[in-house]
């Protein structure tokens, strides 16, 4: 037995050892089926993707896998294998880990040509490892089924000169320490409409191919937190509040995010196929991950599917997250980033506490609504940027970084730009209300900021009392700038401007639900104005919002509710009904009316059981 | 593998890589190989991190050809190059982002001697002697091994920041590298046990030269400053005078030992030959963003090549007076160097 067969027998040994202290285990899949059970439904979405995917042509191993798994037009599937494994021009993370998934899943079925294609392409190209927090998990994601799969091989068969056993234990390692950082500190790229799929689709493939049992279960348990995540952030396919990074088109288009095609799939949410919405402008960045998960055997567990559908009563949510690893200009490598979340069975209001907490593509707030429409957010950003933020995060010179990063994030630098970081920019959020400030430095390259307000909207009316009223259906938005501004009508929204640098903005948002008539909503809000006098030496706002909680703000200062000062260093992992973490513990705990699962990342561990009712 | 200790060191802080392909020229000589350019690209214009295969990696041209072929990774992204020679073993290195790269035959084979602990290396510093210590510089921080690549420990005492640019050893005294971090230069003189700062008065040093003539002749091209000299081995510091406050990346002490060229950010090139102190403009041409690296041939001091950001090279074989694009259009060139 070569080293690597050892190391796999004492987890073995160690893993029993494990399973023997376990309450119980999870299944693996959701509770009995019937026809309307949420694993029926599941069943079937899953089916209905499978077909969707194997009638397209698509380049990539997701159409090839739909096809070959419903055994329709395998024949282009084989071309398209051959020409994927022999075109010498792809490479990297994103295909290593689909490469060694495809070969993983399909083997029963491929010529022995093809498998050895996919074999040298782990010896002859390189597999960039990359460098970004999700170039890391598909890399090592990929390196670890790889040399799972040929093991005992010395260095001469690896792109990297490395042995197998070599491979094997770097790639474990550090998904191992990945797997820590993420389920005590959380990810760097969190809560990401776009970027949530390539971390999804590797863990699921890791899921299902990993042979060592804790790997396997560590792996199936940061598929559950992955997903739980997600589902608190959930409002109808949305992937609601803020993030660490997205492309604009999603931001100001949530639906059209790749992470709504998983929510539809999981969550069953929405509820229409997504692919057909135009309205939406999906986009499948990559090609039809979602296959992969309609592939594999993982069943989300009813409690996730539960938190992400259940909206029958609103509820506060908080996280911490960590900023991605600072390289220079820093004082710390990851600090921590405070989420808060506000979610009705309407509108979701989320924010990040503001700062630079990710380069790039950084999505701070937004009230995002239930909308038959497209474009159901609203939000404001300062279109920050400089080559510093940059060098913060890559070691490139940062005085080319803007430039470079420009040519292929095409509005780094664009003043008109849906998502940045910025600086001079804080939140704070109480419930449906949040006060966003900013304090814009005399030199920096973009003075302005901007709010998006969909044309989609049912209505937009300026207030003579200093508030915009929004009303998208039954969701009623007030919005109050702190300073003077403009309207700019672009192709799907009304951008909201305003060039003073000492700025701020207050929005309370309501329903039907909690406050009746758009007309009762105006009337109670008008009721109320904030105070920010002296703001341009005190940059302080004071707001009583129409729940009667008074809410201080200074930039750069305290944020106090009620008096009492928010401290956000007390804030908690996961701190909400549904999912519940002390920061550091690696134990996520998951609790929906009396039903409970605890994901223990230390002992890789799963626990379920029901509670008695309070 | 086991440690080489070189009778007649010599450690050059050049060259390459590349899996397949083995220099042609020396394997059909039989003999002696013959010198060919090596160039580390790190980007092209264009391309993005985990996408298709590009023209990065390590790329050769030899004496009589004209044009570059990539002999190794087109998607690796390379930062820096070096190469441990004595007598008829070379071991060759490459700074990239998957990490240090090494091949001990003549670029048939290559091993990646570094893991995730230590991310990426954007440049390699190797004891001239003894070709098991190799130091690294990382953004988060100097790390060195001393048993040939197999494990690395982090050598960071005494420093204010962690990310370091650049190490060099000190041609004069094998114990004592030179490491540009975001704060300032650093000196250890216990090979990386501690550290030191040499207070060069302003931050980001991109580029760290010593004069292969005089130790204590000390140059770091730096992010936003221009560039910086000392002549005391790093106790006092001057600013370069006449050049703009930039960034400057590449700072090259010519074969002649006299004149001193320096390159950065929307600058050009220029040259100074009184030590560094005072700088005359050489060459600028709109089209060429920054200058990366600069070469001199170490037999004529008149041919020269520079790299640039997405431009590729330019050469001139009349000390800078007329330059012509020689190839790489849309690469960044990290480095050039001649090297057999």
């Amino acid at each position: 037995m070569g080293a690597l067969g050892a190391l796999r027998t004492s987890k073995v040994i160690r893993f029993s050892l494990c399973v023997l202290a376990l309450t119980c285990l999870s299944a693996r899949s959701l509770p009995a089926q019937d026809g309307s059970s949420p694993a029926a439904q599941f069943e079937q979405r899953r089916q209905r993707l499978l077909d969707v995917v194997s009638q397209e042509r698509d380049r990539g191993f997701f159409t090839v896998t739909a096809k070959f798994i419903t055994g329709r037009d395998t024949e282009w599937a084989m071309a398209m294998l051959d020409s994927l494994t022999t075109d010498e021009s792809i490479g990297g993370m994103f295909y290593s880990y689909t490469a060694i998934g495809t070969y993983l899943r399909l083997k029963d079925q491929l010529p022995d040509s093809i498998k050895r294609k996919i074999r040298r392409a782990f010896r002859e190209r390189t597999m960039y490892r990359g460098d970004t927090e999700n170039h890391w998990v598909m890399y090592y994601t990929g390196l670890y089924l790889a040399a799972q799969t040929w093991p005992n091989e010395d260095r001469s068969q690896w792109f990297n000169g490395k042995s197998s056993t070599e491979n094997f234990k770097e790639a474990e390692a550090w998904l191992n320490r990945w797997m820590n950082i993420t389920s005590t500190i959380g990810q760097g790229e969190f809560d990401s409409p776009t970027y949530f799929i390539v971390f999804m689709t590797p863990m699921l493939t890791l899921d299902e191919y990993a042979k060592d049992p804790v790997m396997k279960r560590k792996t199936q348990m940061m598929v559950d937190l992955l997903f739980a995540d997600y589902a608190v952030d959930h409002l109808g396919g949305n992937y609601s509040g803020g993030h660490a990074r997205d492309y604009p088109e999603d931001i100001i288009n949530p639906l059209s995010a790749p992470a709504a095609l998983w929510a539809w799939l999981y969550f069953g949410e929405p509820k229409s196929e997504l692919w057909g919405e135009t309205r939406y402008h999906p986009r499948y960045r990559g090609g039809w991950e979602t296959a992969f998960g309609a592939a594999s055997s993982y069943r989300l567990p009813e409690i996730i599917y539960r938190i992400a559908t259940d909206r029958s009563k609103p509820y506060i949510h908080t996280e911490t997250k960590r900023v991605r690893n600072i390289i220079r200009f820093g004082l710390e490598k990851n600090p921590p980033v405070y989420k808060y979340m506000y979610m009705t069975r309407s509108y979701a209001l989320g924010s990040l506490h503001g700062g630079i907490l990710q380069p790039i593509q950084q999505h701070t707030w937004d009230v995002t609504y239930i909308s038959e429409k497209s474009n159901n957010t609203i939000f404001t950003l300062h279109p920050f940027y400089s080559g510093k933020e940059l060098a913060m995060f890559f070691p490139e010179e940062q005085k080319f970084l803007s430039d470079e990063v420009n040519r292929y994030h095409l509005v780094y630098t664009d003043p008109n730009k849906w998502n940045s970081s910025s600086p001079y920019e804080q939140t704070f959020q109480h419930k449906n209300t949040i006060i966003v400030l900013y304090n814009i430095d005399k030199d920096a390259k973009q003075s302005h900021v901007d709010g998006f307000f969909p044309k989609t909207l049912d209505e937009r009316i300026e207030h003579n009392s200093g508030w915009v009223f929004c009303r998208a259906g039954s969701v009623y938005v007030a919005f109050f700038p702190l300073k003077p501004y403009e309207w700019i009508e672009e192709k799907v929204n009304w951008r909201w401007r305003s060039s003073v640098v000492k700025n701020g903005v207050v929005t309370e948002v309501g329903s039907s639900d909690e406050d009746g008539s758009f007309e009762e909503f105006q009337r109670r809000i008008a009721k109320s104005k904030p105070a920010f006098n002296d703001f341009d030496k005190t940059l302080t706002v004071h707001y009583q919002t129409r729940g009667g909680d008074k809410m201080k703000f200074t930039f750069g200062g305290d944020r106090t509710l009620n008096g009492k000062t928010v401290d956000f260093r007390t804030y908690k992992f996961f701190n909400g009904p549904f999912i519940q973490s002390e920061r550091g513990s690696g134990i996520v705990k998951m609790t929906y009316e009396n039903q409970v699962r605890e994901l223990d990342f230390k002992k890789v561990t799963i626990k379920e059981w029901r509670q008695s009712k309070q | 593998m086991a440690t080489i200790k070189a009778i007649v060191p010599v450690v050059l802080v050049l060259v390459f890589g590349g899996t397949a392909p083995p220099d042609s020229d020396a394997e059909n000589r039989g003999g002696e190989p013959q010198n060919s350019y090596y160039a580390a690209v790190f980007l092209n214009r264009g391309h993005v991190s985990g996408g298709g295969i590009s023209n990065l990696g390590l790329f050769r041209r030899g004496l009589g050809d004209t044009a570059w072929s990539n002999i190794y990774r087109r998607n690796l992204f390379t930062f820096g190059l070096g190469l441990w020679k004595s007598g008829s073993t070379t071991r060759q290195y490459i700074a990239a982002g998957n990490g240090l790269h090494r091949s001990d035959d003549g670029r048939k084979t290559w091993r990646v001697l570094t893991d995730w602990r230590t991310e990426e290396v954007l440049s390699v510093a190797l004891d001239p002697v003894d070709s098991a210590v190799i130091y690294i510089g990382t953004p988060f921080g100097v790390f060195r091994s001393t048993d040939d690549g197999a494990r690395w420990q982090k050598k960071m005492s005494g420093m204010n920041s962690w990310f370091v640019r650049k190490v060099i050893v000190d041609w004069s005294n094998r114990s004592a590298l030179f490491a540009g971090a975001e704060d300032d230069l650093y000196r250890t003189t216990d090979k990386g046990e501690h550290w030191t700062p040499l207070h060069v008065g302003v931050p980001g040093m991109e580029a760290v030269v010593q004069h292969p003539a005089d130790p204590k002749h000390l140059l770091v091209g730096t992010s936003d400053d221009g560039v910086r000299v000392s002549v005391d081995g790093g106790k006092s510091w001057k600013e370069g005078k006449g050049l703009p406050n930039t960034a400057f990346y590449a700072v090259c002490v010519s074969s002649d030992k006299q004149t001193i060229y320096a390159g950065g950010y929307q600058t050009g090139l220029w040259k100074s030959r009184d030590r560094g102190f005072s700088w005359s403009l050489l060459w600028q041409d709109p089209e060429i963003e920054a200058v990366y690296a600069i070469f001199v041939h170490p037999d004529d001091p008149r041919h020269m090549m520079v790299g640039t950001s997405g431009q590729g090279i330019y050469e001139s074989r009349d000390g800078g007076k007329i330059w012509s694009n020689i190839g790489l259009k849309g690469c960044h060139v990290k480095q050039i160097e001649l090297y057999p």
